[in-house]
């Protein structure tokens, strides 16, 4: 009976570390594979999703908000009104230290305390997908930018 | 940020592009007063009122008698019960106005009072008013406009184009935000929608929204047919009467056409609202003032300032009372005076680091993409 019962153990565990080897390498397969034009629309698509979600956010869309269950002002104002263009957003400044914070800050840190203090809004998660589609608008935005981090 | 290196405003005979002239900005009496008196920086007399005052002067004027005036524009006011910070910006310029209301023969308002034309706003920003007791011009802002296309403006504010003269000086204030393009009709854009559409300065979808058209124009043409060219002439408008900075709507789009027949006259000078940030430009006869706004500032655009503007400090988005405030503008025999009243100590920056302009050397930005999607 113990013997049928380690029989069958063996047997689950062979099944799973089977199954564990052939997803793991089909993963590293797919990460290995040439990327044909199909897949690599499909990753232009995924950026420029998150971009146009990021845009109508920073110009304060309420639909947006709302799916996204985030709060970005509660004045009326939105970032757009003061960055145009994301104009002195300066994605590529950061991370720096940032006066008005009094701490060394990443753009998310700065995100949030625009979302806070300007805006009056509700602070987001840093990792959201909220804040991550507002840095994909601010980033695309900022194509072509000069990297300078640090710069006051 | 770039600053520009050549004046604003013509056609480039090398590169073909329009609003820029190629060569060094010439150095005239008027530059140099500007440019020393900017540099000056702030001057005291304004602490009682806890503001202070920085001078742009500029010899353009010949008034027969001296006159001041405020202006204050681009209140943006929402409904009170959403935003009350726009509310309390907006009284303390009126009140200030007031406070040396004998010192101002009348008041402009520049437009841009409410935030989405709603009645609503129009009507707090009516309210709002009342404190100034001098005499009252309006012209409207794109915000006042696009929800009921100006019927509730020129209602309660009267209509523009308007004229008057004034102690030697005709003064004529100009409807620059009435004749955008037909954007809504093929959307089928709801009045809402349309106002929405025009209320983000960097959406592309109301296009060159600002102009004046061929009537204002032939308007313009005789409204100025009597009156002597060697006279002073001052046109008022919300947005500026030359190419500054097209994406953002920082002009008119027919300001060649305004400029021609302005270009007779002597003395032009044109004091516009929009950009909500100190500007300073010349060409040929005219130069441009631009007014702050008592709202926000806006960012100077990517591609810099006109080569005589003397940038403002970068201000601090935690303070809504910092980068904002009203003007007072003095016409005397011999000047214009331009004073920002802004409700901070440093109006300018005197180091590059500080400069609103200064700290953008490494930008370079993209116009938005959300609203090139066909959304309706």
């Amino acid at each position: 009976m113990r013997t049928r019962k380690l029989r069958y153990a063996a047997a689950l565990g062979g099944c799973v570390l089977g199954t564990v080897l052939v997803l793991g390498a089909q993963q590293a397969a797919a990460h290995k594979d040439p990327v044909d034009a199909q897949t690599l629309k499909m990753i232009e698509d995924q950026f420029t999703e998150q971009v146009i979600i990021g845009d109508k956010l920073f110009h304060g869309d309420g639909d947006e908000q709302k799916r996204l269950g985030v709060t970005l002002s509660k004045t009326g104002m939105a970032c757009a009104m003061c960055h145009p263009f994301t104009a002195d957003t300066h994605p590529h400044e950061f991370p720096k230290f940032q006066v008005q914070m009094s701490e060394f800050a990443a753009l998310r840190d700065m995100i949030n305390w625009c979302i806070e203090k300007p805006n009056e809004g509700v602070k987001i998660d840093p990792n959201s997908p909220a804040m991550k589609a507002l840095e994909a608008y601010i980033y695309w935005s900022n194509t072509g930018s000069k990297l300078d981090p640090g710069r006051f | 940020m770039k600053k520009q290196t050549q004046r604003q405003g013509s056609r480039d005979p090398d590169s073909g592009r329009d609003g820029v002239r190629s060569g060094t900005a010439c150095i005239t009496r008027r530059t140099f007063l500007h440019k020393s008196l900017v540099a000056g920086a702030a001057v005291a007399g304004g602490s009682a009122l806890n503001f202070f005052e920085t001078f742009t002067a500029i010899d353009v004027a010949n008034a027969a008698e001296s006159f001041s005036f405020a202006w204050v524009s681009d209140t943006h006011l929402y409904p009170k019960t959403l935003n009350t910070r726009f509310v309390e910006k907006a009284t303390r310029a009126f009140g200030e106005v007031q406070a040396m209301g004998s010192k101002f023969d009348f008041m402009i308002f520049g437009g841009d009072l409410a935030q989405l034309g709603d009645p609503v706003e129009l009507q707090l920003g009516a309210e709002l008013l009342k404190e100034v007791k001098v005499k009252k011009y309006f012209i409207p802002g794109e915000h006042d406009w696009y929800l009921d296309m100006g019927a509730q403006w020129n209602k309660m504010f009267g209509a523009s184009p308007w004229k008057f003269d004034h102690k030697g000086v005709r003064l004529i204030g100009l409807n620059t935000v009435g004749y955008a393009p037909d954007y809504w009709s093929a959307k089928k854009l709801t009045p809402k929608e349309r106002m929405g559409a025009m209320s983000a300065l960097d959406g592309s979808m109301a296009g060159p929204w600002s102009g004046l058209g061929h009537d204002q124009l032939q308007w313009l043409q005789t409204a100025l047919s009597d009156w002597d060219k060697s006279k002073p002439v001052i046109v008022f408008s919300h947005t500026p009467l030359y190419e500054y900075y097209p994406p953002w709507n920082f002009w008119v789009r027919d300001w060649r056409e305004a400029q021609e027949i302005l270009q007779p006259f002597k003395n032009v000078t044109n004091f516009h609202g929009h950009v909500h940030q100190p500007v300073y430009n010349e060409m040929g006869n005219m130069r441009f003032f631009a007014q702050l706004a008592t709202s926000w500032p806006w960012p100077y655009p990517p591609q810099g300032v006109p080569a005589l503007t003397k940038a403002m400090i970068r201000v601090d988005p935690g303070d809504p009372f910092d980068g904002v405030g009203w003007g007072q503008l003095g016409i005397a025999s011999d000047r214009t005076d331009q004073q920002y009243k802004m409700w901070r100590k440093e109006v300018f920056a005197t180091n590059e680091w500080d400069s609103g302009a200064g700290d953008n050397g490494n930008q370079v930005l993209r116009p938005r993409i959300a609203d090139r999607v066909w959304p309706y």
